[in-house]
C-alpha cells in the first residue's frame, strides 16, 4: 500500500526523482512529518478548512461521523470506523479523504516511467515512506523490473526492520538513504518506540557487504539537537565507513496532518529550524572527511 | 567568459536615472496630438501616406527634447519622463469619455492636467469619424460587430492602437547607416514608371520615406546641438567631456554607421524610439540585441577603447530609456494587458545560421545588467537550444531568482523546425527572435502582428455549444448549433457540436482581422517602420501592403486549459459515470453553483474531474483534439496580403494572450469546469490556476501534447517557484535539468518562472481554492502550501521576506 507518489522530488537522492511513499512504519517518530505513513492500514484524513457542509459523509457514516454542534464542520469518532475506505470518493469537497492505496507493479511502473525523460543522467526512483523495507515482498519484483529498465533506484529507510527485509532487496537498489537518528538506545526507544540496535547491526551489515549508502540525519530540537549527541551520531557513521551524511533540519510542515488525522502533535512547542542551525555538524562531519548536505 | 556574479551595485548615476524615471508618475503629453492635427488639418488634400510622413517630421523637429543629468544614451518619447503622447488618429471617442477618470484607473493611472483635457477635447472634436476605429467598424458586417460588441471576439487593441509586434532590421541599421537608406531608396525611387497606378503609390511611398528618414536626421541632431549647447555651460570637466561624446555620437549616426558600442547602442535606441512615436502598438521589440550589437562591443573592448562595466552602465542607461516610454490606450484595451508594459522585447542566446551556440560575452552582459536593473523592461528572452551551455544557463538561473519574472526561456528545438515548415529559409529561421513576450518573428523581415490580431474567448464558444448556438450573454444565436446539450446521447455528441461552433467562430475571427487590417492599409500606413522591414523598399510598399519578405500571423486563443477541463469533466462526470445529469450541471452552472446543491456540482467538478497539467491524457488529449478544429479551421485562410508579395500570408494559433484571461473571464458565466461565473479563465497555456497538483514534470508534459508545432503565435507558459526550490546551486542545477527535457525532449515552446512573493503567499493563506499548486519542497518531504497550518504558513511567509 502507498499513500503518495510525488514527481519532481529534488532533494531525496540525485538528480530528479519519482518518490513513492509506502505505507506503514515500524516507528513512530514524534516529530514525523508524514504521520498519515505510520498506520499500515488506510488512513482517514480531515481538513476542516475544506468542508462545504455538503453532508454526504453523513449520509454514508453516521453516527460514527456527526456534523458539530454550530452546524458547520464534523467530529469523527475514529474508532467507530473499521473501515475508512467507505468514506473514499464520498466528499464531494475532498475535505475528508481517505489515505493509502493498494497499487500493483505495473501500475506503479506506469506512473514511474511518466517522468523517465527527466530522469536524465543521475534521476530515478526514490522508494521512501512509512517504512518502505516494511514491504519488501512487494519492493522485490518492482526494484528488479526498475533494474531492468534502467531506472535507478534508492531507498529511504531507518532499516528497523528484519535483516531478511534488507538482504531481499539489497541487490536491486542504487543508494540506501539510511535514517540514524541517535546513538543511544533508551533515548531511541523513548521518541521513536523503536530499538537502535537492530538499526545499527542492520547498517553495519549493509556497509560491510558493500552497500552504497549515506546517512540521514533529522535534525530534531530536543532529541538529537546538540553537538555531544551529533558528534556521537557522526563518529558512528565515519567509524563504518561511510562517506556521505546529510542533515535534515525539523521542520513542522507536517503538523496540520495530526489534525487532520484527530492526533495531537507532541512537537508544537519547537520551531522550524534553519540551514545555519545545523553547520556546526556539517563543520565537524567535513572535518571527518564525510561529504555533506543540508536539506538533502 | 563571465561566470561569476558580477558586483551587483549599479553606479550613481544609474541609481539616480532608474529612480527618477520610476518615481515620476505616468501622464498625458499632447504635443504629438497637437503636430499630427495640425498637419492633417492642413494638408487634407494630400494622400494619408504623406500626411503621415509630414506629420512625423513635424513632430520630430518640433517636440520638446531633453537631456537628462548623467544620461548617456540620449532621446526622450515626449515631454516627460512616462508622459504618454496621444495617437488621435487611431481612435478618439474613449478620449473626452475617459479622460477625467485616468487618474483613477486601477492600474495604469494617468495624471492629466485641465489645461490638456481642454486642448484634446478640442483635438478630438476635429477628428470625430475620421479615425482607425470608425473606418473599422465599417468595414464590418453588423454581424462582425455584434461579434465584437458581445465580446466573444476582441480585435480593440489594433482598431485603437495599431499594430507593433515587430522587430526591425538593426543588422543593416548599423551597418549601412540611414544615408545608405536614402541612396537604395532614391534608387529605386528614380526607377519608379509613373505612368502606372502601382507607380503612383510608389512614388509616395518613396517620397513619404525620404521625408520621414530626412526629419529622423535632423532629430537626431537636435540632440548634437542640445548635448553641445549643455557642455558649454558645464563645469564638471568629466561630464563635459561625456556630452561632447554624446554630440559627436550623433553627428556620426544622423547620416553614417556607428563606429562605436556606444554609437551603436545609441542609434539602434533612436530607431526603437521614433518607431514608438510613429505608432502606437506595443511589443515593438529590439530583436537580437547581442548579435548585432556583438561586432562593436568586440571591437571597442579589443582596442581598450571601453570596458565590460562601461559596457553594462551602457546598456542600464537603455533599459531605463525603454522604461521611461509610456503608452495610454482606453481602459478596454488596457485591461488585456495590465500593468502597462510595453513589451519591448530583448532575445538574446540561441544559435548562428550554422546551428552553434550564438551566447557571447555582451549576452551575458545584457543578462546581468537587465537582473541588476530589475525593471519591467526590456522583456528579456532567452533562446534555449540544445548545445547552449550550463554556464550560462546557470547565469540565467541567477537572474531569475531574482524574480522579477525574467528572463524567460523561447525554445529553438521547436520554433526553428516550426518555420521551416512554414516555409521560412534556414539562415531567417535560425535568426527568429522574440516579439513582445513570447511570440516569434525574424526580425526586419517579418510584417506586423505576428501576434494578437484579435482575441478569441472560447469558453463563451463553448457555452454556446451547450446552448445549441444560443449565446446566453448577449441573448443572440450567432450559429444555429445541432441540438441542445440536454439531448446529447454521448460525449461525440458534444463534440460534434464544438466542431459546429469553433469552425464558424474561427471563420468570424478572420474577418474581423481582414476588416482591421484593411483599414490599418488605408488609415494609418506606417513609413518609418516600413524602411526597415525587407522587401519595402524594393518593392515599394508598406508592410501592411505586401512589403514584407514573410507574413503569418496569430490570433489569441483564450480560455485553453478551461476548455479541456471542461469537456473532460463533461465526458467523465455526465457521460460515463452519470454522476451528473445534463439538467443538473445546466441549472447549476446558470445559478453561478449557487446552494447546497449548486456547490456540490461545483466541488464534484472540480475534484472528481481529470484537469490539464497533470499529465493526463484523459483531458490532455481531448484538448487537444478540440483545440485543433480551430487550428484545422484557421489554416485555411489568408491575411489581405496574399498574393501580393510576401512568403506565407497565413494564420496560425497563439496563446500568448498576456492578462486577457482577466477581462475575458468577466465575460463568461460559469463553466462546467468548475469554474465560477465572470471570474478569470486560464492563462495561456497554463493549467487552470490551482489545478496542477502533480508538480512541474506533470504540467510540462501536458502543456506538450498540445499541437505545439502548430502554435506558432506561441505556447505560454508561466511556472511559479518558491523561493526554496530556486536557492541552492543544487536546486538551480535541477530547474536546469528539468527545462532542458522539456525542451529538448518534450519540445516544449516557452517557459517563463515567476518567483512566488510574500503577497502572493498571503493572498493563498486567505483563498485557498485558487493557489492548490503552491509547493513547499524539502527533503522527503513537500507539501502544497495551502495544506499546511497557518503557523507553518506564517513561518514560511516570514521567510520569504527575508529571502526577497
Amino acid at each position: 500500500m502507498i499513500f503518495n507518489i510525488q514527481r519532481y522530488s529534488t532533494h531525496d537522492g540525485e538528480g530528479i526523482r519519482t518518490l513513492i511513499f509506502f505505507k506503514g512504519c515500524t516507528l513512530h517518530c514524534q516529530w514525523c512529518s508524514n504521520p498519515e505513513g505510520i498506520p499500515f492500514g488506510p488512513t482517514l484524513l480531515y481538513d476542516e478548512r475544506l468542508c462545504k457542509d455538503l453532508g454526504e459523509c453523513l449520509s454514508v457514516a453516521a453516527p460514527s461521523i456527526q456534523r458539530n454542534d454550530d452546524g458547520h464542520g464534523i467530529r469523527i469518532d475514529r474508532n467507530s470506523i473499521k473501515h475508512p475506505e467507505i468514506l473514499r470518493d464520498v466528499c464531494p469537497a475532498k475535505a475528508l479523504t481517505v489515505v493509502g492505496e493498494e497499487i500493483g507493479v505495473e501500475e506503479l511502473l506506469e506512473e514511474i516511467e511518466k517522468d523517465r525523460r527527466f530522469y536524465r543522467d543521475n534521476g530515478g526512483v526514490t522508494l521512501s515512506g512509512g517504512e518502505p523495507l516494511a514491504q519488501s515482498d512487494f519492493l522485490v519484483p518492482l526494484l528488479q523490473e526498475l533494474k531492468k529498465r534502467g531506472i535507478p533506484a534508492d531507498v529511504e529507510t531507518s532499516l528497523h526492520v528484519e535483516w531478511k527485509s534488507i538482504a531481499a532487496v539489497k541487490e536491486w537498489v542504487d543508494t540506501f538513504l539510511v535514517d540514524l537518528k541517535h546513538t543511544d538506545a533508551g533515548k531511541f526507544r523513548t521518541y521513536t518506540g523503536g530499538d537502535v540496535r537492530l538499526v545499527m547491526e542492520n547498517l553495519k551489515k549493509l556497509v560491510e557487504g558493500g552497500a552504497r549508502v549515506i546517512i540521514r540525519v533529522p535534525v530534531i530540537p530536543g532529541f538529537n539537537h546538540s553537538q555531544r549527541e551529533m558528534i556521537g551520531i557522526i563518529d558512528h557513521a565515519h567509524a563504518l565507513g561511510i562517506e556521505e551524511i546529510h542533515f535534515l533540519p525539523y521542520h513542522t510542515l507536517g503538523m496540520e496532518k495530526y489534525r487532520m488525522m484527530g492526533r495531537e502533535y507532541l512537537y508544537g512547542q519547537y520551531r522550524s529550524l534553519r540551514d545555519e542551525d545545523v553547520h556546526s555538524y556539517i563543520e565537524y562531519a567535513q572535518s571527518k572527511g564525510l561529504r555533506t548536505k543540508t536539506g538533502g | 567568459m563571465i561566470t561569476t556574479t558580477k558586483e551587483e551595485k549599479v553606479s550613481q548615476r544609474i541609481a539616480r536615472l532608474r529612480e527618477k524615471v520610476l518615481g515620476t508618475r505616468p501622464s498625458v503629453c499632447t504635443e504629438r496630438a497637437r503636430f499630427y492635427t495640425e498637419v492633417y488639418r492642413r494638408h487634407e488634400e494630400l494622400p494619408v501616406i504623406l500626411r503621415r510622413a509630414l506629420a512625423l517630421e513635424k513632430t520630430l523637429k518640433e517636440m520638446t527634447i531633453f537631456i537628462d543629468e548623467g544620461e548617456l544614451i540620449v532621446g526622450n518619447h515626449s515631454s516627460q519622463h512616462r508622459a504618454a503622447p496621444i495617437f488621435p488618429e487611431y481612435a478618439v471617442d474613449w478620449l473626452p469619455e475617459e479622460m477625467d477618470d485616468l487618474d483613477k484607473r486601477p492600474g495604469d493611472a494617468f495624471y492629466i492636467t485641465e489645461q490638456h483635457k481642454k486642448e484634446l477635447r478640442e483635438i478630438a472634436s476635429w477628428w470625430k469619424g475620421k479615425v482607425l476605429w470608425d473606418r473599422g467598424r465599417a468595414l464590418m458586417s453588423q454581424e462582425l460587430r455584434d461579434l465584437q460588441d458581445a465580446a466573444i471576439i476582441k480585435a480593440t487593441g489594433n482598431l485603437t492602437s495599431g499594430d507593433g509586434h515587430i522587430a526591425v532590421d538593426f543588422p543593416k541599421i548599423l551597418s549601412v547607416g540611414l544615408e545608405g537608406y536614402l541612396e537604395e531608396i532614391a534608387h529605386y525611387h528614380s526607377q519608379v514608371d509613373r505612368s502606372d497606378r502601382e507607380g503612383i503609390k510608389k512614388d509616395l511611398f518613396y517620397r513619404a520615406l525620404t521625408t520621414v528618414l530626412r526629419a529622423f536626421q535632423s532629430f537626431i541632431l537636435r540632440y548634437r546641438d542640445l548635448a553641445l549647447e549643455i557642455s558649454s555651460r558645464e563645469t564638471d570637466p568629466r561630464r563635459m567631456k561625456e556630452l561632447r561624446t554624446i554630440a559627436g555620437n550623433c553627428e556620426v549616426i544622423a547620416s553614417r554607421p556607428p563606429e562605436s558600442f556606444w554609437q551603436a547602442l545609441q542609434l539602434t535606441w533612436f530607431v526603437q524610439l521614433v518607431l514608438q512615436i510613429e505608432s502606437n502598438g506595443h511589443s515593438v521589440s529590439l530583436g537580437r540585441m547581442d548579435q548585432y550589437l556583438y561586432p562593436f562591443y568586440h571591437n571597442d573592448i579589443l582596442t581598450g577603447k571601453i570596458s565590460d562595466e562601461e559596457v553594462i552602465e551602457l546598456l542600464e542607461n537603455t533599459w531605463i530609456k525603454l522604461l521611461s516610454i509610456s503608452k495610454i490606450r482606453p481602459w478596454s484595451h488596457t485591461r488585456f494587458s495590465a500593468g502597462g508594459p510595453l513589451y519591448q522585447n530583448v532575445t538574446i542566446g540561441g544559435q548562428t545560421p550554422d546551428g552553434r551556440d550564438a551566447v557571447n560575452d555582451l549576452s551575458y552582459l545584457i543578462l546581468d545588467s537587465v537582473g541588476r536593473m530589475r525593471l519591467t523592461q526590456p522583456n528579456l528572452s532567452v533562446r534555449f537550444h540544445r548545445n547552449i551551455s550550463h554556464d550560462f544557463m546557470m547565469a540565467c538561473m541567477r537572474v531569475i531568482e531574482k524574480g522579477f519574472g525574467m528572463p524567460s526561456f523561447n525554445n529553438d528545438e521547436i520554433v526553428i523546425p516550426g518555420l521551416l515548415a512554414l516555409g521560412v529559409e534556414p539562415e531567417d529561421a535560425y535568426d527568429y527572435s522574440a516579439i513582445g513576450c513570447i511570440e516569434i518573428a525574424v526580425p526586419g523581415k517579418w510584417g506586423y502582428r505576428c501576434t494578437g490580431m484579435s482575441f478569441l474567448n472560447l469558453m463563451r464558444v463553448f457555452m454556446a455549444t451547450l446552448h445549441n448556438g444560443l449565446d446566453t450573454e448577449s441573448g443572440k444565436v450567432f450559429r444555429e448549433g445541432t441540438g441542445h446539450f440536454r439531448d446529447f446521447s454521448s460525449y461525440d455528441d458534444l463534440f460534434r457540436a464544438w466542431q459546429h461552433q469553433i469552425r464558424y467562430y474561427t471563420r468570424k475571427t478572420v474577418e474581423i482581422d481582414t476588416a482591421v487590417d484593411t483599414a490599418l492599409e488605408e488609415l494609418v500606413p506606417d513609413i518609418f517602420c516600413s524602411a526597415f522591414v525587407e522587401d519595402c523598399i524594393p518593392r515599394g510598399k508598406t508592410i501592411k501592403e505586401g512589403g514584407s519578405k514573410y507574413d503569418f500571423v496569430s490570433g489569441l486563443q483564450v480560455g485553453i486549459a478551461n476548455l479541456g477541463n471542461a469537456l473532460a469533466a463533461i465526458k467523465k462526470l455526465v457521460f460515463e459515470e452519470k454522476r451528473i445529469s445534463p439538467d443538473e450541471l445546466l441549472e447549476a452552472l446558470e445559478k453561478d453553483f449557487a446552494g447546497k446543491e449548486g456547490e456540490k456540482i461545483r466541488q464534484l467538478l472540480l475534484n472528481y474531474a481529470p484537469k490539464y497539467g497533470n499529465d493526463d491524457d484523459e483531458v490532455d488529449l481531448l484538448l487537444r483534439d478540440a483545440y485543433m478544429e480551430f487550428i484545422n479551421e484557421l489554416e485555411q485562410y489568408h491575411t489581405t496580403r496574399y498574393g501580393r508579395g510576401p512568403i506565407g500570408c497565413r494564420y496560425y494559433a497563439g496563446t500568448s494572450s498576456i492578462s486577457a484571461n482577466v477581462p475575458s473571464g468577466a465575460v463568461v458565466p460559469a463553466t462546467p469546469d468548475g469554474r465560477k461565473a465572470y471570474t478569470p479563465v486560464a492563462e495561456g497555456s497554463s493549467p487552470s490556476s490551482g489545478t496542477d497538483v502533480k508538480g512541474p514534470t506533470a504540467v510540462f508534459k501536458s502543456v506538450a501534447k498540445l499541437p505545439t508545432e502548430k502554435i506558432m503565435g506561441g505556447v505560454l507558459l508561466n511556472q511559479k517557484l518558491t523561493p526554496p526550490t530556486i536557492r541552492k546551486t543544487e536546486d538551480k542545477e535541477k530547474l536546469i535539468s528539468l527545462i532542458r527535457t522539456f525542451f529538448e525532449d518534450l519540445k516544449g515552446w516557452h517557459v517563463q518562472y515567476n518567483i512566488v512573493s510574500r503577497e502572493t503567499l498571503l493572498a493563498a493563506q486567505k483563498e485557498p481554492e485558487k493557489y492548490r499548486d503552491l509547493i513547499v519542497r524539502v527533503a522527503g518531504y513537500s507539501a502544497f502550501f495551502t495544506t499546511l497550518s497557518p503557523d507553518t504558513q506564517n513561518d514560511i511567509i516570514a521567510r520569504t521576506e527575508h529571502t526577497l
